[in-house]
């Protein structure tokens, strides 16, 4: 049972800070990034396929966080002059067009097949405890990750983004460069994802590009407005919410015997759906929306 | 006949197919002043009506396709009723999240009703016809006349009748419009039934050239995108010309990259739209 | 011989029995009829929703019936053997957490009839760390390579083997000199088509095109006429039914007249149903020859009426039958290790053939050497827990049915 809520738990941590990525694009500085899951995936696959070809995970991770926050950066610069509507589409096809690419091209990717064998860190070290340690080393990046947005969010840069997303044009004619400021945060909360991306990698031992589905950045953005947009803590909840809530329907089965299958599948995604209506139009603010004025 | 005009006439195709969603996609856009996710799964919630009426009911598939247009129009009043109607006045990207919540809905109970099985008319299939080197198939040219009459009326509709020209205008300038007189909610209710109907006429056409499953729709929704905007959002012609062009390079498309890249196609011509002449090809204001 | 739908082959009271008895497609335990000691517990991870759902629920029932017959024989050692199971909805991280919980909650020994190559390849490493036995019928390369140090074993045929067998029967029909691979973009595609293409190649058949399509797409057009450009006689398609049937419309709409090879898995019943008669008229098909005249496979069928024809469901009942197998040759102890240190010994010769639990309990009881022979096939494993050749049955559909033409044999 330890073992079982263990594996949960970090598999929360994980989706914490994918959530806390995107708090960083829309919470703090209002980017509408569909597309989450695209950073996170590339994450995965930069430090596993560096690890599975011998690099030291001392340099395989802090590459994929790079090169993660490289390719936000990258995006940001090209699709962040567009409007938040067009932004959204955009960010949503890139990762799709990602995932193809990560399905094709298998010279590179190991495409279908997938990555595997992704050596773990500190493995040999721990032995029969490694998941706890796993889990202490991803709540760990997750505190760390929480306490330095928070100190962001507090910090002048972070006031900036804050003004950005109230109001762009009194942003720039107070006289920042808005721009430059919007891809340092879109970079910012790839690099994040990108993070999240490796401790996902490294604890399944295993990626293949079926697991970073569009649907995978729509769950991302219910924990966010489920936990409230902009708020950082929100993002912890609503991950946690909502992984009890996917884990929590398997349990279900043995209550509702009658729906099985794909039924329960669909009654599921139909949840997800509904909630998703019923928060935009009763509580767009969320669970526990940031409080106004506190720095 | 050299292979790419295969792929051109196939191209047409897609492009009608694509037309109808997608006018109704840069319409609405326009009017509700939100990108409407769902219309594409509006496509899918035709297909499976006709094929509740064509297999389950025996009726002849003519028949069928009206009952879909009929049935998807009222789909997409409720929809818009339940979900977008209390948010008339929010920024446009709480309803476009929300109409993602609804394509979502709509395609899970249609999965939890049909399953995930690949379903198919009742009607025979046929080998298709060579025609001066091409290939063209029977559904094909059928897909291809319902379209252009679909596209003709809704044309007309715009341009002739006074509801239509309401809509323009409710388009253009919802305050004058309102100041002048215009029943704006008789208008956005004729524009979603409308606009329903359209993609779930298109969903029966998908349907009948490919196959009935409940990812049909959804898997469009990036080409309609691209439709849209490249055509100008608010223009019908401007979709009109923007689905054939999108249709067209998809197509032949394959022949530079492989197959399982033809979203990225699409992906790729919003982008350069957007980033180029963000108004697209008819567009005005947007 | 022809190959027919199986339907409602069990009594009224079988069926009563057991759907009471599975709990359903779902999660509940099965009912212990073995009395008193501690069970023994086991784990189903199958497909019942996702891409491979059509085929998890018929292998879920497959391994509930043989629990069913060994908990009715008596147990392993008395003691009966307790069922959980979970949906990995084919996805691999949703195939983790329930192998977690398997493992960890359940305290399960053994997992049993998974199917996605991505989803074992996943549960993979924990059930070596927990010393889990791990047997499905995944496909792809990676499941049997690499250190599993004897935790791992399939009963569905390696894609080498895979590939030569279907070359084999390319090359014996010479009429074919031009065959366009065609095959859904799964983990061991692209190995298929490398030991298919090479064996054909080296006879001299020419490989007209090769192309890997997507999954779940309403149409494939484009990449039909792509394919028909280049003038195949054969075109061999590797798929499941859901995108072969798409794609054999589209073939047959745009006016194709040659010859279309397929798994026996993708152009099964549904296949017909869906495609129509006409599409499917002629659609050369080959699989794993079960053993239809065996006493397993006829148990089998008898226990678990199904529509399809599919190979997972019969191995699945295999797969049950060996673990409690290995796990009856062992000293009474049940764990992972019992499982792999005995599973070659029951499954491959030497050894008296039987073809139940029962039987082979039994024997093992007198201290005697089985071989099970199972409903899928010998079920001979290799070291790395690959299965030893085996022979491929190959049929054509005619008038709206399979039919068996030959079998080609390794």
């Amino acid at each position: 049972m330890i073992a079982y809520l263990t594996a949960i738990v970090t598999l929360v941590g994980v989706r914490a800070l994918l959530t806390l990525g995107l708090n960083i694009q829309w919470g703090m500085t209002g980017l509408v990034n569909l597309g989450a899951v695209a950073f996170f995936a590339v994450g995965a696959y930069t430090s596993a396929l560096l690890a599975v070809g011998g690099v030291s995970l001392l340099l395989a991770w802090p590459a994929g966080v790079a090169l993660a926050a490289a390719g936000g950066a990258a995006l940001a610069v090209v699709a962040l002059r567009l409007r938040e509507d067009y932004l959204a589409i955009v960010t949503l096809g890139f990762a799709e067009v990602l995932r193809l690419f990560l399905l094709n091209e298998a010279w590179l990717t190991r495409g279908a097949n997938g990555v595997t064998a992704i050596p773990r860190p500190l493995h040999a070290w721990f032995g029969g405890h490694y998941h706890l340690f796993y889990l202490l080393l991803v709540l760990a990046a997750v505190g760390l990750v929480y306490a330095a947005l928070e100190r962001l969010r507090c910090s002048p840069f972070g006031r900036v983004l804050r003004a950005i997303r109230e109001d762009e044009v009194v942003a720039a004619v107070a006289g920042k460069p808005v721009f430059r400021f919007k891809v340092q945060a879109f970079a910012l909360g790839a690099g994040v994802a990108g993070l999240a991306g490796i401790l996902f990698a490294h604890y399944l031992a295993y990626v293949e590009p079926n697991m970073f589905l569009p649907q995978e950045s729509l769950y991302v953005w219910l924990a966010l407005i489920l936990g409230g947009s902009g708020s950082n803590r929100g993002a912890l909840l609503g991950s946690l919410v909502l992984l009890g809530l996917l884990e929590g329907s398997r349990f279900a089965k043995d209550v509702i015997p009658f729906l099985s299958g794909v039924r329960l599948a669909a009654a599921q995604q139909i949840l997800v759906g509904v909630a998703l209506v019923t928060l935009m139009i009763r509580r767009p603010d969320g669970l526990l929306p940031e409080k106004p004025g506190s720095e | 006949m050299p292979p790419i005009a295969q792929y051109v006439f196939n191209g047409i195709v897609t492009g009608g197919i694509l037309a109808l969603p997608a006018v109704a996609f840069s319409l609405l856009w326009r009017l509700l002043r939100f990108p409407n996710f769902a219309v594409s799964t509006y496509l899918t919630v035709g297909a499976y009506a006709a094929l509740v009426l064509n297999a389950g009911a025996h009726a002849p598939l003519p028949l069928a396709w009206v009952g879909a247009l009929a049935a998807t129009g009222g789909v997409a009043l409720a929809v818009d009723r339940i979900a977008f109607r209390p948010m008339r006045d929010r920024r446009p990207f709480s309803l476009a999240i929300a109409s993602i919540g609804v394509a979502f809905v709509l395609e899970n109970v249609v999965r939890f009703v049909w399953g995930n099985d690949f379903r198919a008319y009742d009607v025979p299939v046929a080998r298709a016809a060579s025609v001066a080197g091409l290939r063209v198939g029977r559904e094909q040219l059928a897909i291809l006349g319902a379209a252009v009459v679909l596209m003709g009326l809704s044309q007309a509709f715009l341009r002739r009748t006074r509801l239509g020209v309401a809509m323009r205008a409710t388009a253009d300038n919802p305050l004058l419009a309102a100041v002048k007189g215009v029943p704006t909610d008789r208008v956005i209710a004729v524009a979603t039934f409308g606009g329903g109907a359209l993609a779930g006429g298109a969903g029966v056409f998908l349907g009948l050239d490919a196959s009935i499953d409940p990812l049909m729709g959804g898997g469009l929704i990036i080409s309609v995108f691209a439709a849209a905007i490249l055509g100008g959002i608010g223009s019908a012609p401007g979709a009109l010309a923007g689905a054939m062009i999108v249709g067209i390079v998809e197509e032949a498309g394959t022949l530079v990259v492989p197959p399982t890249y033809k979203t990225a196609i699409g992906f790729v011509i919003i982008l350069a739209v957007l980033l180029v002449r963000p108004t697209g090809l008819a567009g005005s204001r947007s | 011989m022809t190959m027919t739908t199986r339907r409602g082959l069990m009594t009224r009271r079988q069926l009563l029995k057991g759907t009471a008895a599975a709990g359903l497609v779902g999660g509940a335990p099965a009912i212990l009829l073995a009395q008193g000691k501690e069970p023994i517990n086991i784990g189903t991870l199958c497909p019942l929703t996702g891409a491979g759902g059509s085929y998890g629920p018929d292998m879920q029932r497959s391994v509930v019936a043989v629990v069913e017959r060994i908990n009715k024989a008596g147990g392993i050692h008395g003691r009966p053997v307790q069922l959980f199971h979970e949906d990995d909805q084919t996805s691999a991280e949703a195939g983790v957490r329930a192998a977690r919980k398997l493992i960890d909650v359940n305290k399960v020994v053994a997992i049993v009839a998974t199917w996605a190559s991505a989803v074992t390849l996943a549960v993979r490493p924990l059930c070596v760390e927990a010393q889990v036995f791990l047997i499905g019928v995944s496909g792809a390369d990676a499941v049997t390579q690499g250190d599993h140090k004897g935790f791992v074993a399939r009963t569905q045929p390696n894609t080498k083997l895979q590939g030569s067998m279907y070359a084999k029967f390319v090359v014996s029909k010479k009429e074919w000199k031009r065959v366009a691979y065609l095959a859904l973009q799964t983990p061991y595609a692209r190995s298929f088509g490398d030991a298919f293409s090479g064996i054909v190649k080296s006879a001299g058949v020419i490989i007209t095109d090769d192309l890997i399509y997507e999954d779940k797409k309403p149409s494939y057009r484009s990449e039909v006429t792509r394919i028909l450009a280049t003038n195949p006689d054969l075109i061999m398609l590797e798929g499941y039914t859901p995108d072969s049937v798409v794609m054999a419309k589209d073939i047959y709409k745009a006016g194709y007249k040659g010859a279309i090879l397929a798994p026996s898995f993708a152009v099964n019943a549904k296949f017909i149903e869906g495609a129509g008669p006409e599409v499917a008229e002629g659609i050369w098909n080959m699989d794993r020859a079960p053993l239809f005249d065996s006493p397993g496979y006829k148990e089998f069928s008898a226990a678990v009426p199904r529509n399809d024809t599919s190979p997972y469901a019969p191995q699945a009942w295999d797969q049950m039958s060996i673990v409690a197998l290995a796990l009856a040759a062992g000293k009474g102890e049940a764990s992972g290790t019992v499982i792999k240190d005995h599973l070659r010994a029951v499954a491959n010769p030497p050894g008296t053939a039987v073809y139940s639990f029962a039987d082979g309990a039994r024997l093992l009881a007198e201290g005697k050497k089985i071989n099970y022979e199972g409903a899928s096939g010998a079920c001979d494993f290799d070291a790395i827990g690959d299965i030893l050749s085996a022979p491929f049955a190959v049929q054509q559909v005619r008038k709206g049915k399979s039919e068996l033409v030959t079998v080609i044999n390794p």
